[in-house]
């Protein structure tokens, strides 16, 4: 599903991010953990084109990512605010997206639907525009939107931080159930690692920029990604 | 002390934003206007003794000023009160502080009397002052006469303020200021009542009476208080800074777009864009008074003949909206640019899109104009010609140009005259959109004939819409060449 080969990114030389080759499979769950700055976010924007590769190439799909729209249907994805329209009603845009993924209305209210518990009422029919929800609330309206087209690919940033306990444990299940229903592709990332070795059957750790650890995720990885993290 | 401290602070929040230097073009700009105001007003100062002196009344000048400033009051407060921005503070990185309460209530409230935008009619009244009201009286008088009309200005932006945060900015309050605007023109219109004496006894009294400068104090003191009211009576700290409760969204579906596809959905999303911000609503506002703008120079003979100036109108004129919206192109777009690159819009969807919207623009624009045609053939013929330039041309160019616009918008900030996100670029663009085909025009017709000059630009345009497919290509290569820089200047929040 995804290629990356030597890939590189530099900020005015220094290599803030360096992958000699990571090959993720159709239907793997993958983890990446790391400390502030050891590159996740730069990973994620890399492989969605939102920054310029230094060096190397990523693949989606056999179709190379840079300056290319191929990928874009068949991912999901959801990083942080800027992935919203923030001034529309979350109505208003999940129609966006799923008319981008020529869903007809009553494909889009029945996505909606299998939502429902997961937005706990308070999402819609509020008529309420998206800047002004609370900000678990505007990360479960991502999170949804990127779903919405049924992607073979979704690639999530700290998708549990701002949520309630109980919206993670919906998530974590809902991920779990998609992910195994469509066979789909994940990417996420976060600091906690008790829900990441939950979802995730193979997890990366990134240093510095660099890939540290890869792990199939058993009964011993929760262990050993906490004696890596102890200080 | 504390008020002390935290403007400084507020100040070097200015001085020390990210942008300010990379926008010192724009500042200067500005600040070069606010030179060029100056010097006007000034001139008035200076001049106005005489004017006043000449006029056809048995009053001295300082009395028929006086006679004016219940007006100059009542439309201050109007004007504040719509462009005035209310002061909020960054509250989180203060609220933790042990600051009290009524302190930054009374930072909040007479931080904008700070404003030196407020004194600039200073410039006007001092002049006057020393060459009229010293001369018919003393320097005294004079000193009072300035006073007065420094609380007159502090009462106008507070109570500007209380208004303003007592009744929001909606239609009520638009309608409100209409009405008293237009009583008080009727009163004055049908003779039935003049404000002006009532303001010259007024103001008489508290200029020449000893202790009449008391009142104007009293009054300024009474609506500080009534704002500290309502600010102990409704704020709590984490409300400080809120809004007025939003307005009512405009939730008309354009299902009519439904049928365009994508191409519709996007142009849709725009539309609600401009509807639900202020700043683009206002730009909408300006438009429609640019509209007449044309008026000015088809009315005047002297125009008549100068045929690149008059071609420079007519773009102007039946492109309004593009040119308006076309200069923060690409940026409105700022804070949900992430969304658009990773959802599944192609980039030359998105830029087809943004093609049809200008594309509307023009159109619409280009049916307001109709009017004009009653001044004659040749400015038919100069709209048409304008039209057709601006749509196969003007728009590539735009679509292209827009890609060095790399600051984002944050179009919560409101205002009517906010500039956030402009850089010497905003300006620079118009120079090959319009300069070029003007100086053109002005050639052509100067050398030869103005027909040749109109045949010339309708085949440059003509040709431009046929060849629709090869430019909108070149326009998806730029973006894509851009397309980083866009997204990493559109991230960074705060300059």
């Amino acid at each position: 599903m995804i290629q990356v080969t030597n890939l590189q990114k530099a900020y005015n030389g220094i290599t803030v991010l360096d992958i000699p080759f990571l090959s993720i499979p159709q239907g793997e769950s993958f983890g990446l953990v790391g400390n502030n700055g050891a590159g996740k976010t730069t990973l994620f924007r890399l492989i969605l084109d939102l920054i310029e590769i230094t060096k190397g190439e990523v693949l989606i799909e056999r179709h190379k990512v840079m300056r290319n729209d191929a990928w874009k249907n068949m991912t999901g994805s959801f990083l942080d605010e800027g992935f919203l329209i923030d001034f529309l009603t979350p109505e208003e845009y999940f129609k966006f997206v799923g008319k981008l993924h020529h869903k007809s209305d009553t494909d889009i209210a029945d996505f909606l639907e299998t939502m429902s518990d997961f937005f706990n009422g308070e999402v819609l029919y509020s008529k309420k525009l998206i800047r002004d929800f609370s900000r678990g609330n505007q990360k479960k309206i991502g999170i949804a939107a990127a779903l919405l087209g049924d992607p073979k690919l979704l690639i999530l940033d700290e998708p549990f931080t701002a949520l309630d306990p109980s919206s993670q444990i919906r998530l974590k299940r809902f991920l779990t159930d998609f992910q195994s229903k469509f066979n789909m592709t994940m990417l996420i990332s976060s600091h906690d690692l008790n829900h990441i070795t939950d979802i995730c059957s193979r997890i990366v750790v990134l240093e510095k920029g660099k890939m540290v650890k890869d792990l199939q995720t058993n009964t011993d990885t929760l262990t050993e990604l906490e004696a890596y993290f102890a200080v | 002390m504390l008020i002390i401290n935290l403007i400084t602070q507020e100040w070097k929040k200015n001085f020390r934003a990210k942008g300010y230097y990379n926008n010192l073009a724009v500042n200067l700009l500005l600040g070069f206007f606010g030179l060029y105001m100056a010097v006007i007003l000034l001139f008035v100062g200076f001049s106005l003794d005489e004017f006043l002196e000449n006029a056809d009344n048995s009053l001295n000048p300082m009395e028929l000023f006086n006679g004016g400033l219940l007006y100059i009051l009542l439309f201050g407060l109007v004007l504040r009160f719509m462009v005035q921005q209310l002061n909020t503070i960054d509250l989180p990185s203060y609220q933790i502080l042990p600051i009290k309460r009524s302190s930054l209530i009374n930072f909040l409230l007479l931080k904008p009397l700070i404003n030196p935008l407020n004194y600039f009619l200073l410039l006007i009244v001092v002049p006057f002052t020393i060459q009229s009201v010293v001369r018919y009286y003393d320097v005294s008088v004079g000193l009072r006469f300035v006073l007065s009309f420094i609380f007159l200005v502090w009462f106008n932006s507070l109570s500007a303020a209380f208004l303003k945060r007592r009744f929001g900015s909606g239609w009520f309050s638009i309608i409100l200021i209409i009405g008293v605007i237009a009583g008080v023109f009727a009163l004055e219109y049908f003779n039935l009542f003049s404000l002006f004496y009532l303001s010259k006894d007024i103001f008489n009294f508290i200029i020449l009476q000893p202790m009449g400068l008391c009142f104007p104090l009293i009054a300024v003191v009474i609506v500080f208080l009534i704002n500290k009211w309502f600010f102990s009576k409704n704020y709590y700290p984490e409300g400080f800074n809120k809004k007025m409760k939003s307005e009512r969204i405009y939730s008309a579906n354009f299902s009519f777009l439904d049928r365009f596809g994508i191409v519709g959905e996007i142009i849709s999303m725009e539309i609600k864009l401009i509807l639900r911000h202020k700043r683009t609503k206002s730009m909408m506002y300006v438009s429609t008074v640019f509209l007449f703008y044309g008026l000015l120079f088809y009315t005047k003979d002297i125009y008549a003949n100068n045929i690149g100036l008059l071609f420079f109108i007519a773009m102007f004129m039946t492109g309004l909206l593009m040119y308006m919206y076309g200069q923060w192109m690409l940026s409105w777009d700022s804070g949900h640019f992430d969304s658009l690159m990773t959802k599944n819009i192609p980039i030359k969807t998105y830029l087809k899109a943004n093609y049809y919207l200008l594309l509307t623009f023009n159109i619409l624009c280009f049916v307001l104009t109709t009017p004009y045609f009653y001044f004659g053939s040749k400015i038919i013929f100069m709209h048409i010609v304008a039209f057709i330039f601006n749509v196969g041309v003007n728009i590539y160019l735009l679509l292209f140009l827009a890609t060095y616009n790399t600051k984002r918008i944050d179009l919560t900030q409101t205002s009517a005259l906010n500039y956030q996100g402009t850089t010497f670029k905003n300006f620079l663009i118009v120079i090959p959109l319009m300069i070029f085909p003007m100086g053109l025009v002005y050639l052509i017709s100067y050398f030869v004939s103005m027909t040749l000059a109109m045949w010339t630009l309708t085949i440059i345009g003509l040709s431009g819409i046929v060849l629709r497919k090869p430019l909108l290509k070149i326009c998806v290569l730029q973006f894509n060449n851009r397309k980083y820089k866009m997204a990493e200047g559109f991230r960074e929040v705060g300059s």
